[in-house]
């Protein structure tokens, strides 16, 4: 090899009579080259991601003022520039823990989420002007209405425009109300910081909509509504295990819509159990919905940046009680009543498809630009247009049949839940509603949760009221 | 002759820009600070320099008017900028220390000039090498890089690299003096760079500061990658992937290889620890993003008592109060100089490997410097190149752009027609 070099003719060794650089020494010319282009793309790289995380720089140093957030009609829900208690006393008593603030107390909230995009920052402008805020979808005075129906009560209200998208109202008691700060934050209520909207729960019998839909997607919608189970205030299922009714004197034979109707526990043990609907049917119903079923891997939701895990259940044998316990909405099934409202929209619409809520319409720049943020953007398919139709008219009978003194003033179709909930070693039950309403003048998807409703002086249906009246007068 | 001409044209008119620069960078310190004395003894000493400078330039040489007409220019401004830093106070060590690189680059220029002699001299570029590595292993104590002198600290490790460079380049009649030993084909010179390489990295890691690491892989890889190029018309495929997976090899090997401190480095996340380790870097990233795309204004900065605001994290020094534009065009301007050789090249295979070698040690330098202070990579306490504020980094980078210059203007006559002449 070395004497295969050594023959090779060489560049010229005097460079005194060569004025251009032979090609072999040019080499170092094109090293320089390439580093010098690596380098400027570098920089170049450098330059983008500093001009674009800078907000987030500020923000993060604790170096920024704030701007406003505001509702769907102007109200204040944060304001980082002056300090809150000049507001009203309660201004943010109702979305402070899903507003959040700037304090760092709360992580998964709105300004948590956007924090930089709210600082009074911008690369060219610096940080001397107060134009920014971000404008929500959220309708203040609806959330104010619900709020305070609830009273001394504790639970969540979450209900969005099923058409378009926009999340309306989401309130969660007890709610850290931040003007008042974090001084006796000991002494707050446990949960005020955070939005019980996003955290899952037991569903109880608002569970049945799910069951029923995985039914008609296996069964179809004539065989499905063929079904006809007895109930006898109990039932025996194939290990030998009892499922209570909660109407102990039976409700007899029913049809579909009645054991749907009567929220009848038997009814449903046995249709998840029956040959007609074998267990894979169910499960893969379920994780067609977002479920995580027996631990399988599922995405959940982002509102916004607001993180919201999916709905999980173990379902492990047709036969057995924790199974047909988990599909009639206890033991381990957990869903967030923002996934509860999801399967609502996507029922209301008739497709199988939710658009997916979203909380940020609009944000203003430091120069004034404001900025669209908002779009209708849909879930894949969690069932069939077919199986939205049959379950939305199930739903409607429901409520014409059982809450037309409630609602009488919308064509509705909901689903009413007990969920037998262990916290703490304190055992309680929790109200759940379910729903939507297909007025032209609200379209809403909705889920309601009253916790330790026996104490309660509201109804879950009274509240829907409550809720329906004030975003339909808006 | 008609190259000599166009650049004894350009030549004051190269100058004439550089005034402007300056006086231009003045003004705005004028409308900043008002007409305080400081303002006119900084004006008075940057422009003196400049003019000074360029009719020395003018009378002494002018054939590489391009490597001295930037090293004024960045050395007025980087003077400029060190004497604003929070306050309006005159920099003159940085002054003098500007002075003196200007000074070391002529010298360093007529030392290698001419490639022949150079690379007779390499014996003694070991000695110096071998002499400052000693100097680091004995003389810093506590293992450092510094050595305390009283009234003044060097930073031996700062001259290390121009000696380094000198080492790195080698010309194809080194690459043809081959030696055979147990029937392998070896070239000595290369097997010299491999083990001057080999204890180089050794003294940084007993040094426990790997920060300058890089810079000296990065000029033997330079050196390594010219030699193999010098005797091919092209390089083969396969040599180009066995290279490219040594290289990612030795990556991989150095980033699970890495003492525990670098690691931490490595992985932590500033923003989670913002008064600890990530203290510079929030700090800068702060800065850098208050002085948007125009700056505060001269003096109006705050980076400037957080440690190492001259040296380390100028960059964000510089943004802050100049602004991310004028920052970016200071560090492009220093690019000026390792991209002179692209305008005349190198006529020898020796200033080549120089040219190359100081074009690594420049890029790799502002690599770690800005990147490392913006959070893009690890943080290492290297310097910009007449930027930052520092003698030892000052004269050494001076060392280097001499070399640059004698790329650019060589002597090309051999040792034996100079006697004979």
């Amino acid at each position: 090899m070395a004497a295969k070099t050594q023959q090779k003719p060489q560049e010229p060794m005097n460079p005194q009579l060569d004025v251009t650089a032979p090609r072999s020494m040019r080499r170092a010319g094109h090293g320089t080259t390439l580093l010098i282009i690596a380098f400027l793309a570098a920089l170049i790289y450098l330059a983008y991601v500093l001009v674009t995380q800078s907000p987030d720089y500020i923000a993060k140093a604790g170096a920024a003022t704030y701007g406003k957030v505001y509702d769907r009609h102007g109200d204040v829900l944060f304001d980082g520039s002056k300090p809150l208690s000049s507001y009203p006393a309660g201004q943010f008593a109702d979305v402070g823990n899903l507003i959040g603030d700037t304090s760092g107390q709360m992580s998964n909230t709105l300004i948590a989420k956007h924090r930089s995009e709210l600082a009074n920052y911008s690369f060219l402008y610096g940080g001397g002007n107060q134009n920014v805020s971000l404008h929500t979808t959220l309708d203040h005075k609806a959330t104010r209405a619900v709020y305070d129906a609830l009273g001394s009560m504790d639970g969540t209200v979450v209900a969005y425009n099923w058409k378009s998208g926009d999340l309306l109202v989401c309130m969660s008691k007890p709610c850290v109300d931040i003007a008042l700060g974090y001084d006796k934050i000991e002494e707050m209520p446990k949960g005020s910081l955070l939005c019980k909207a996003f955290s899952p729960t037991v569903p109880g019998s608002t569970q049945k909509v799910s069951t029923l839909l995985a039914a008609y997607q296996y069964c179809g919608i004539d065989a499905t509504n063929g079904m006809i189970f007895d109930c006898k205030g109990s039932w025996v299922n194939a290990s030998g295990q009892k499922i209570n009714c909660h109407n102990r004197s039976g409700h007899g034979t029913q049809t579909l819509q009645q054991g749907f109707e009567n929220s009848c526990n038997p009814f449903f043990a046995q249709l998840v159990q029956s040959e007609k609907l074998p267990l894979t049917a169910i499960i893969e119903g379920y994780t067609k919905m977002g479920y995580r079923v027996n631990g399988a891997e599922q995405p959940g939701f982002s509102l916004d940046g607001i993180q919201i895990p999916p709905a999980s259940t173990t379902l492990t044998a047709d036969t057995d009680f924790n199974t047909q316990w988990g599909c009639i909405g206890q033991g381990e099934t957990l869903v967030t009543p923002y996934q509860l409202m999801l399967f609502q929209g996507a029922v209301a619409s008739g497709t199988g498809k939710a658009v997916l809520p979203y909380l940020l319409s609009a944000r203003t720049d430091v120069d004034g630009t404001v900025t669209s943020l908002g779009a209708v953007r849909y879930t894949d398919e969690m069932f069939t247009p077919e199986s939205a139709k049959a379950v939305q008219e199930v739903m409607i009978k429901n409520a014409e049949n059982h809450y037309y003194v409630s609602l009488p003033d919308f064509n509705c179709g909901v689903k009413s839940g007990t969920a037998q909930v262990n916290e703490d070693g304190r055992e309680y039950e929790n109200s759940l509603l379910a729903g939507f309403c297909l007025d032209e003048s609200c379209p809403v998807a909705f889920c309601i949760v009253i916790e330790d409703h026996v104490k309660s002086h509201i109804t879950s249906a009274q509240l829907a009221k409550v809720l329906l009246h004030a975003l339909s007068d808006t | 002759m008609a190259e000599n001409t166009t650049k004894s044209l350009s030549h004051p008119f190269l100058m004439l820009l550089i005034l402007i620069a300056h006086a231009a960078m003045m003004l705005l310190v004028l409308l900043t600070f008002g007409l305080k004395a400081e303002v006119l003894r900084l004006a008075c000493f940057v422009l003196a320099f400049d003019f000074i400078g360029s009719i020395v330039l003018q009378i002494v040489h002018r054939e590489a008017c391009t490597v001295d007409s930037v090293l004024l220019l960045v050395i007025g401004m980087s003077t400029i900028y060190q004497s604003c830093f929070g306050e309006l106070e005159f920099a003159l060590r940085h002054y003098l220390f500007g002075i003196g690189a200007f000074l070391i680059c002529q010298l360093s220029y007529l030392l290698v000039r001419n490639p022949y002699r150079a690379e007779k001299l390499k014996p003694l570029w070991y000695i110096l090498f071998f002499g400052l590595v000693g100097a680091i292993f004995f003389l810093t104590g506590e293992r450092g890089i510094w050595i305390d002198l009283g009234f003044i600290t060097i930073q031996p490790s700062e001259f290390v690299k121009p000696v380094f460079v000198l080492i790195a380049a080698s010309s194809i009649r080194t690459q043809l003096h081959k030696r055979e030993l147990f029937g392998l084909h070896f070239v000595p010179d290369n097997l010299m760079l491999i083990f001057c390489t080999a204890v180089i990295a050794g003294l940084q890691w007993w040094c426990r500061d790997l920060g300058s690491l890089p810079t000296f892989v990065a000029v033997a890889g330079c050196g390594l990658l010219l030699r193999f190029r010098y005797l091919r018309e092209k390089m083969s495929v396969r040599l180009i992937i066995f290279l490219g997976a040594c290289a990612v090899a030795a990556a991989i090997a150095a980033w699970t290889l890495a003492p525990a401190y670098v690691q931490e480095r490595l992985h932590s996340d500033i923003w989670s620890d913002m008064s600890g380790t990530g203290y510079q870097q929030v700090k800068a990233l702060t800065a850098i993003a208050e002085g948007g795309w125009f700056g505060k204004g001269a003096g109006n900065g705050s980076l400037v008592h957080v440690a190492a605001s001259r040296t380390d994290i100028v960059f964000a020094t510089i943004s802050e109060e100049w602004g991310l534009f004028t920052a970016l065009m200071t560090v492009i301007l220093v690019l000026f100089l390792p991209a002179a050789i692209l305008t005349v090249p190198p006529r020898s295979y020796y200033h080549s490997g120089l040219a190359l070698g100081v074009a690594a040690v420049f890029m790799v330098q502002m690599t770690l410097n800005i990147f490392g202070s913006c959070n893009l990579i690890p943080f290492t306490g290297v310097t910009i190149p007449f930027i930052s504020q520092g003698g030892s980094s000052m004269l050494s980078s001076g060392i280097l752009a001499g070399f640059l210059k004698a790329a650019q203007a060589p002597v090309l006559t051999s040792p034996c027609a100079e006697r004979r002449g």
